[in-house]
């Protein structure tokens, strides 16, 4: 047989390291990849292995990008000998078993995939550590290899409350007008540039007796649903949450918002729309049969999975339309980590190790470009990945203008103020959702069903 | 110490526990709930923690949601308990004269109540009432009806969590009125038939009678149950569209655990708590009274 003499040493290594190992296979099978690999991070000056023995809960949601760097953590694990367990809770109920949490301090999750809304409700509950307090300190972080500047500074407003910052965004999106590029290349259409367009455009592709519907908007009840939307177009139209410190639903352009979001879809949409969350628009989509719907950038991996869609090759992008004064106003929703108020100081340091690791350039990259699955994240959390000739192959694929609306959104389009920042928010969202739907499926006028949520907010704000 | 006092002690020694496991897991929580309404808790507003009195119930008079879904759970109710005991019956009678194969019947009829709620409201919203692909948009486009929208139309979600609930529950009605209708004496029936009674005249002044009692019971349960029905509902509809199908234990549920003010919601547990009892006394005094 035929064996150099190098390969011939590493098989005799193996036989001797194989009983040790047999005990804990998947350590072998990762410690091998890691010695290289950990080099990014250990050129950080920071002492990765200060929490030495910790072990910590995460709770995240049921998603390709979160499956990406739990496939990945074991690189962590070996770099700070910090112990990670997961916990998939459904995006339904993630909100709830986290305030489960908090609230009665039992410190279950250490850090949790959280909702951008939540943070003051949080803060004012004290359930939670200001990020600074880990981000300023030089023995816990390495702020020139870290550069927090650069993740997304409306993810990062969106996750501060008076200026602090709560939670370390990990994955977000933005908000994208998603059409078919060759229905409209036939009629000799462009991207909606205003409010206005997007129905003139839906009127010229509408044609459902083809199974061809002009437009579509997520149409669901709830908080991450139809009020994802609705505040996109309220803003847009120069609404504003708070009117002398009192929150304000039902204002000239809260009404004109409903008025146009009810006409739109009611008009172009497939009737089913008002049950649809953002899967079944996108699997819509990839069926053909929708002209338009906006929604998160993000979508654009499953809409060209080869397997699911027909219409690949013909998706083009482009940003929110804008309404009269100009302004484009995407969602700034992003999954953050914060930490946990009720950990040991011990555990609170791992903790920000695990975030600092998971939020960091080269960990993004890894569950992104250099991903081994065939899951590819799209929702890098820094400007300068998205700027990368990396990502820039990775996202050329995935239809026309992606990555150019997806740039200029994220730069120009987030908007902090895109929802009201309150604690009382689950209970505002959750109204506002059902006054919007009430308007949707016509059971109310939109300005009736803003006037009954008005009332309503009132008395919850009163307490 | 005499022979009797010494039996109740025996007697006390074998309930205590089994009183225990129940305070702790009924009575307690219950306590808790009264406690908790009469207390600002609302997380989102943690700086008004406090006692609140009466405060949260007075509340209540100017909540118009809490009035709309009260009204819905009185239409929610008593549509259904009215639907499962007329059909109920009907079936009941009309398998009396089934003579073979009622065993199977009694166990087809089983089926539905064996199904947690959850997965009726589930099923009923995935596979029956889809809009496009459910059966019921199937059957209705093939007699020439048209699609609907079953559980996005505000009149026609609430039609459809009463229809499941029917279809749930239906097959209790039916299996008790069954039991008491083939228990009915037959000499009665043939002596009526003597006396030239019409089946219409037996059915009116023996049978109704006589199962009395069971329709009674049914009665009492089925409203208990649709009174504190919400899983069916939830996984159904949510309690929408809008607020269309929110009977007062959604909306209790939302107030709690949504909104997260846990003060008002279990002010409103507390309502429904204090209907179901005098539902439930009121018609077990009913049937005390004849």
């Amino acid at each position: 047989m035929a064996i150099d003499s190098n390969s011939r040493r590493r098989i005799l290594k193996a036989g001797v390291a194989a009983p040790v190992l047999l005990g804990a296979p998947w350590v072998a099978r990762y410690a091998h990849a890691q010695a290289a690999s950990l080099g990014p991070y250990q050129s950080a000056k920071v002492n990765w292995r200060q929490a030495e023995g910790e072990k910590i809960t995460v709770a995240v949601i049921p998603a390709g990008y979160f499956d990406a760097l739990i496939s990945i953590t074991p690189e962590f694990q070996a770099l700070t000998g910090i112990e990670v367990r997961y916990e998939k809770v459904p995006p339904g109920q993630i909100r709830q078993k986290a305030i489960l949490d908090l609230t009665s301090k039992t410190g279950t999750y250490a850090t949790h995939a959280a909702d951008p809304m939540y943070y003051d409700l949080y803060v004012s509950n004290k359930w939670i550590e200001p990020i600074e307090k880990y981000l300023g300190d030089a023995k816990l972080t390495d702020a020139g290899w870290y550069n927090a500047n650069d993740i997304i500074p409306a993810w990062r407003g969106a996750n501060s409350v008076k200026g602090q910052l709560y939670g370390v965004p990990f994955d977000g999106e933005s908000t994208l007008q998603i059409y078919r590029k060759d229905l409209y290349d036939a009629k000799g259409l462009k991207p909606a540039d205003t409010l206005d367009q997007v129905a003139k455009n839906a009127a010229a592709i509408h044609d459902p007796n083809n199974r061809v519907w002009g437009a579509a908007l997520r149409g669901f009840k709830g908080a991450g649903q139809n009020m994802y939307i609705y505040p996109s177009i309220f803003r847009a139209l120069g609404g504003e949450w708070f009117s002398g410190g009192a929150f304000r639903a039902n204002s000239k352009e809260g009404v004109a918002a409903l008025e146009w979001y009810v006409e739109l879809l009611s008009r172009y949409a497939p009737p089913a729309v008002r049950n649809w969350n953002w899967p079944d628009l996108a699997d819509a989509f990839s069926q053909g049969t929708l002209g338009l719907y906006i929604d998160a950038n993000t979508s654009a991996s499953v809409l060209n999975n080869p397997e699911r869609s027909k219409v690949l090759g013909k998706i083009g992008y482009a940003r929110w339309p804008k309404g009269p004064s100009g302004k484009r106003v995407s969602s700034i929703w992003n999954w953050g980590f914060p930490i946990n108020a009720a950990l040991s100081e011990k555990a609170k340091r791992a903790t920000w190790l695990f975030i600092q690791w998971a939020s960091a350039a080269e960990t993004q990259a890894r569950t992104s470009w250099k991903a081994q699955g065939p899951v590819k994240r799209l929702g890098l959390n820094r400007l300068s990945l998205w700027q990368s000739k990396e990502f820039a192959t990775l996202a050329g694929g995935l239809g026309s203008n992606f990555l150019e609306a997806s740039i200029d959104s994220l730069r120009n389009d987030l908007d902090v103020d895109w929802r009201p920042k309150m604690p009382q928010w689950p209970a505002v969202g959750e109204t506002m959702a059902t006054a919007i739907q009430a308007a949707l499926v016509g059971q109310q006028k939109p300005r009736e069903a803003l006037d009954e949520a008005q009332t309503r907010i009132g008395q919850i704000l009163k307490g | 110490m005499s022979r009797r006092s010494g039996e109740r002690r025996f007697a006390l020694a074998l309930f205590l526990p089994a009183l225990l496991l129940l305070v702790v897991t009924t009575t307690l929580p219950l306590v808790y709930l009264i406690w908790t309404s009469v207390q600002r808790v609302d997380l989102s507003m943690p700086w008004i923690t406090g006692f609140a009195g009466l405060e949260n119930y007075a509340k209540l008079g100017a909540d118009a949601r809490f009035w709309s879904s009260m009204a819905l759970t009185f239409i929610y109710t008593g549509t259904t308990v009215a639907l499962q005991v007329v059909v109920g019956l009907g079936l009941a009678l009309l398998v009396m004269q089934v003579k073979a194969g009622q065993g199977l019947l009694r166990v087809a009829a089983i089926l539905p109540i064996v199904l947690a709620p959850v997965v009726a409201g589930l099923f009923w919203r995935s596979l029956v009432l889809a809009p496009d692909f459910g059966i019921m948009d199937f059957f209705t486009r093939s007699l020439g009806l048209g699609s609907y929208n079953w559980l996005g139309d505000p009149q026609l979600a609430l039609i459809s969590v009463i229809a499941i609930h029917t279809w749930q529950w239906t097959p209790f009605a039916f299996l008790v009125l069954l039991a008491s209708l083939a228990a009915l004496p037959p000499d009665i029936y043939e002596a009526a038939r003597l006396d030239r009674a019409g089946p219409w005249q037996r059915f009116r002044h023996i049978t109704l009678p006589l199962i009395r009692p069971a329709i009674v019971i049914v009665v009492i349960l089925r409203m208990v149950t649709a009174l504190s029905a919400f899983a069916a509902i939830f996984a159904a509809t949510g309690g929408g569209p809008g607020t269309a199908t929110e009977i007062l234990n959604l909306y209790a549920y939302r107030l709690s655990f949504t909104e997260l003010n846990l003060g008002y919601g279990a002010a409103v547990a507390t309502v429904l708590l204090l209907i179901t009892l005098t539902v439930s006394f009121g018609l077990f005094a009913l049937r005390k009274g004849r």
